[in-house]
């Protein structure tokens, strides 16, 4: 207990007592439902709290008492649990209807449904390879557009004279893409913004994050990369895919669309948390094997940044779903590029064939990659993310509108005084070149890395030939673009940063290989520089995203080259051990401030002493086997515990003694109840009443009405219900005892989201939530506390 | 030079092997085209007039080539195995594929005519243009060279235009891309005709303009808004834990 420290303890504090108090609503779980109670009138709940002596509580003062319950409001931070975000039940409820429809259900129905999660997986991989597809061409057609129009007017006015004019055209040219992405995410669907990867990781670890895998979302999304693309800014489209790939996993295996309010009757076994989420990680492996052109590395993802659960079957599956996602996009980008049948267009990012002989690396070149390796920029990157003060839509708008000019700007007084001057290549035809003030013939290589969308520059940077580009030109295009990036990461639009940080790597790994030759100029080996550039990137990526396996292979994958395997491996494990020493990776950072309750692979280290009877939240609130209605209402409709699990016991006793657990049931169970109002009486009156199945939770799933559009009439409340049927009976338990890593350890592998605290009789004496464990964090001082806050 | 002879072949294969005489003909044949050819080539490489100048003759070694592999001679003899596969080394076969290669690198056939053998019009066209351009340039040259810059810019233009036109028609070949890339060359580098940089204040001042609304804007939202205050909340725990909390706070 000694070496945990607090900042802020639950107690009172003394400078705190001046302010007012009373009209505040009660916060703290523990006296609102004193005054439940109160309202009930007749002791049907109860709040099974303290163990041990009972002479504890005339200890707790008054004023204690009344202080505990008020808020205390800090600024936001990064070390803050937000309450907004609920738990995703992956448990399966073995109640008595799971049971039934089992029983019903023939060999055959288990074949069909084995077989239809293969349907669902190909479908994933084929939709968003389409998907894939579809933001590719739009962003390759528009973009050729913009940079031609740009290009003829620049041509035009460098003999005419008025410059910029060109330059106010290529930033109002930017800024309305950028306006367009960034309306449709700051008012539309915020959620959107950015390159989804977080969220995805959050969703897959068993937090549900509100709106995340909705159509709406998608369709945002999509629209919302193009234009951020086109636009100019310092955004990739890659990131993105893996979204929108979890988002089309999310929505094929339901068989509807809540958004479209159309149902195909389809799948509907699989509307269920459990279901989707493993079609959530199918999707987000597709997404990246779209992206990347890398199945394999797609299913690590899924594996290494997703799931917290794995077996053997799903990862086939997922695979499955991988490669059709990439053959998918081979073959239309194949249609596409008028060669139908050649499939060697995998990836939306593709970066050529690292094939040739001057590419190949000797045994002594490998210290000099992990030197690279070791290199590191990002740490700014994730400072600027702390001191984003913009939070109104509007404002928001404009702050990537401004981003936008500044991007445009920028480039162009880079390319106006760049001096690098390049004979044209013969086969450059799809880059846009810009020839300036060069001599004729000749091109503006500043030009090539600025005036381009960041994937054809990632490209030429890792294969134009030796001497393309010049150090000085190389070097403050790194700078620029470093902060660009910065910036740009973080602002309402959605888009990626797999793209910049590669092209900030590609670009400083190639200055390194230029000065490595211009030193030890007698060798050939290292005259290709563009296999630094490849380190160099790989290095960067490394060190902001901190994959490791499964970033390795989609390298490998994506430059088509195993031998490469093992210095891109050495590179990612130096730039993630040096950056693991200043900094915590870009997506953990992110899901930080988020203050989302995330699981971690492990348990904090040193957190053994620490018992479930100090993580878990008591006293818990309990219902009856047969309860009230009136009493389930009023629980249900309290907004300050928004509690989501409910033990139910023998029988609640009065006062605070802790009763029998005999299962555990949700709220969305007992809301659907509610809603077809399974009472006792009415059982009884009518005895022609349907049997509640399974089928009924599963047509509200995944939008349970909220408790306040149910009504329940003054007769009603009067009613009893009985939950023995729908309750999960077997519910895991853990005795007092039990260590945080035995309880972390439960969670994270079976996904749980309560878990029921109980004494050696088997009665109720706490419940553990995501949320107790999760607030527990190893920080400089050892092991630290997270505050809940209410955001 | 006689001990070499005798150590070389004397006797000869038996008939069925030896190659015949018709054979023997191509082979000369194909060797006097090839050396013309050949000759051709490197007289003109530089400059490049290769297509200008030695296409007939090109022309002609693809015809003996062709007689050598596909045609059929007298008494339905085919010297195609005879000549060209009947060893590891194919001699006749390298060699030509070889020149073959270099005649498709050079993209000639795009200024050619299939038929006649003769430079297309465009390409004609396109020579009489630069030529005019050339003339200008020799005018001036001795003078000022700002005058000449001046003075053949419009023909430069023109030239420039053509060869844009050209470039995307695919109508190129590697003698109208080496003529242009002279005189692209003399035009920016020995008349130092390329175009000034003299806009810097008005680039510079509208982009300074742009990077400072950022500024502007940032300033204001942090001055106009309050960060978000969050609330804490106090979760519900056992008595005994809190209370030993409050020990330890105490303590501390």
């Amino acid at each position: 207990m000694a070496n945990i420290t607090k900042k802020v303890s639950w107690s009172s504090r003394p400078d705190e007592t001046g302010a007012t108090g009373e009209t505040t609503p009660l916060l703290n779980g523990s006296e609102q439902p004193r005054h439940s109670r109160q309202m009930s009138g007749e002791g049907a709940i109860f709040h099974i709290g303290r163990h041990g002596a009972g002479d504890l509580e005339e200890e707790m003062t008054t004023e204690e008492e009344f202080l505990r319950g008020r808020p205390k409001e800090i600024p936001h931070n990064e070390k803050l649990l937000s309450l907004k975000f609920e738990s995703l039940d992956y448990d399966n409820i073995e109640n008595q209807l799971f049971l039934d429809e089992e029983r019903r259900m023939s060999y055959m129905g288990f074949r069909c449904l084995e077989i239809s999660r293969w349907v669902i997986c190909a479908l994933i991989g084929f939709l968003t390879g389409l998907i894939a597809c579809f933001i590719d061409i739009v962003v390759e057609q528009v973009a050729k557009v913009k940079y031609n129009v740009i290009k003829e007017n620049i041509e035009t006015f460098t003999e005419a004279g008025g410059l910029s004019i060109s330059l106010i055209l290529w930033a109002v040219l930017n800024c309305s893409f950028v306006i367009v992405g960034a309306i449709l995410v700051a008012f539309f669907e915020p959620i959107a913004a950015g390159s989804g990867i977080p969220q995805i990781k959050c969703y897959l670890n068993g937090v549900k994050i509100p709106r995340v895998v909705r159509l709406k979302t998608l369709v945002v999304k999509v629209c919302g990369v193009i234009c951020s693309v086109v636009g100019g800014l310092a955004v990739g489209k890659e990131g993105p895919m893996i979204h929108s790939g979890g988002v089309v996993a999310a929505g094929v295996s339901q068989g509807r669309s809540t958004s479209l309010k159309r149902d195909f009757k389809i799948f509907e076994y699989f509307r269920r948390d459990t279901e989707k989420r493993d079609f959530v990680s199918a999707g987000a492996a597709a997404g990246v094997s779209a992206a990347f052109g890398a199945p394999v590395g797609g299913v690590l993802f899924s594996l290494e940044e997703g799931a917290s659960f794995w077996n053997q079957m799903l990862t086939w599956r997922i695979f499955f779903a991988s490669m059709i996602s990439t053959f998918t996009l081979n073959f239309v980008l194949s249609v596409y590029h008028k060669k139908p049948g050649e499939l060697s267009n995998p990836g939306l990012i593709n970066f050529g064939r690292f094939e040739s002989d001057s590419l190949a690396y000797t045994f002594y070149e490998i210290p000099l990659f992990i030197a690279m390796g070791a290199e590191l920029l990002l740490c700014l990157m994730s400072a600027v993310l702390f001191c984003r003060y913009v939070h109104r839509p509007c404002l928001q708008v404009m702050e990537a509108t401004l981003v936008a000019a500044v991007t445009a700007a920028v480039s162009f007084t880079m390319i106006y005084f760049s001096n690098d001057c390049q004979p044209l290549a013969p086969d450059n035809t799809e880059v846009y070149q810009l020839q300036l003030f060069c001599a004729d013939g000749e091109y503006n290589s500043m030009a090539t890395a600025f005036f381009n969308t960041p994937e054809k520059s990632v490209t030429s940077l890792f294969h134009d030939q030796p001497g393309t580009y010049n150090p000085l030109t190389l070097g403050l295009f790194t700078l620029t673009y470093f902060f660009l990036a910065c910036w740009t990461y973080g602002l309402a639009v959605s888009a990626g940063v797999f793209i910049p940080s590669l092209l900030i790597g590609a670009a400083w790994g190639r200055l390194c290989g230029i000065l490595l030759a211009s030193i030890f100029s007698s060798s050939s080996t290292w005259a290709d520089p563009g296999k630094y550039a490849l380190i160099g990137a790989a290095a960067q990526l490394g060190g902001i995203v901190r994959m490791t396996l499964s970033l390795t292979v989609i390298l490998v994958e994506a430059t088509g080259n195993v031998t490469y395997g093992l210095p891109i491996m050495l590179v990612l494990m130096t730039s993630k051990i040096v950056g693991d020493y200043f900094q915590e990776g870009l997506y953990d950072i992110h899901i930080k401030l988020q203050s989302v309750p995330f699981l971690h692979w492990e348990a904090p280290a040193t957190s053994h002493w620490l018992t479930a009877r100090e993580v878990m939240s008591s006293p818990v609130t309990c219902l009856n086997k047969i309860e009230k209605v009136g009493t389930i209402v009023d629980i249900l409709s309290n907004t300050s515990t928004n509690h989501n699990g409910f033990p139910v016991v023998v029988q609640v006793m009065e006062g605070d003694v802790p009763a029998k657990l005999c299962g555990l049931i949700l709220r969305s169970q007992l809301i659907v109840l509610l809603k077809h109002k399974v009472f006792v009486e009415l059982a009884r009156s009518r005895l022609t009443q349907r049997k509640l199945l399974l089928k009924d939770f599963r047509d509200a799933y995944p939008r349970f009405p909220p408790i306040q559009s149910i009504h329940v009439s003054q007769d009603e409340r009067e009613c009893m219900m009985d939950l023995t049927e729908f309750m999960n009976p077997t519910p895991y338990t853990v005795p007092q005892e039990t260590s945080l890593p035995r309880v972390f350890k439960l969670f994270r592998a079976l996904g749980l989201r309560h878990l029921v605290v109980v004494d050696d009789e088997n009665r109720v004496v706490g419940l553990v939530s995501r949320k107790d464990l999760a607030r527990y964090h190893l920080g400089k001082h050892g092991l630290e506390e997270l505050h809940l806050a209410q955001t | 030079m006689s001990s070499l002879f005798s150590t070389s072949l004397m006797s000869s294969f038996p008939e069925d092997l030896e190659i015949s005489g018709y054979c023997k003909e191509l082979l000369f044949f194909f060797k006097q085209r090839y050396v013309t050819f050949v000759d051709c080539l490197i007289l003109a490489a530089r400059p490049v007039k290769v297509c200008q100048n030695c296409s007939s003759s090109y022309s002609r070694l693809q015809d003996i080539y062709r007689n050598i592999s596909d045609q059929v001679g007298p008494g339905n003899e085919s010297c195609r195995d005879s000549l060209l596969s009947s060893d590891r080394l194919m001699v006749v076969y390298q060699l030509y594929s070889n020149l073959q290669d270099l005649w498709t690198s050079s993209n000639c056939e795009k200024c050619i005519n299939n038929r006649s053998h003769s430079l297309t019009n465009d390409t004609l066209n396109f020579l009489s243009t630069l030529n005019q351009t050339l003339t200008c340039f020799e005018k001036y040259q001795l003078g000022n060279h700002t005058e000449l810059c001046k003075s053949c810019k419009k023909m430069y233009g023109d030239v420039n235009k053509l060869y844009g036109r050209m470039e995307k028609n695919d109508t190129m070949c590697i003698d109208l891309e080496d003529a242009m890339n002279m005189t692209r060359r003399l035009w920016s580098k020995n008349f130092n005709c390329s175009l000034p940089r003299d806009e810097t204040v008005p680039v510079l001042a509208v982009s300074s303009f742009m990077l400072f609304l950022p500024v502007i804007f940032y300033l204001s939202s942090f001055l106009h808004s309050e960060q978000k205050k969050r609330k804490l909340i106090h979760p519900n725990r056992a008595r005994s834990y809190t209370r030993l909390m409050n020990i330890q706070d105490k303590q501390s």
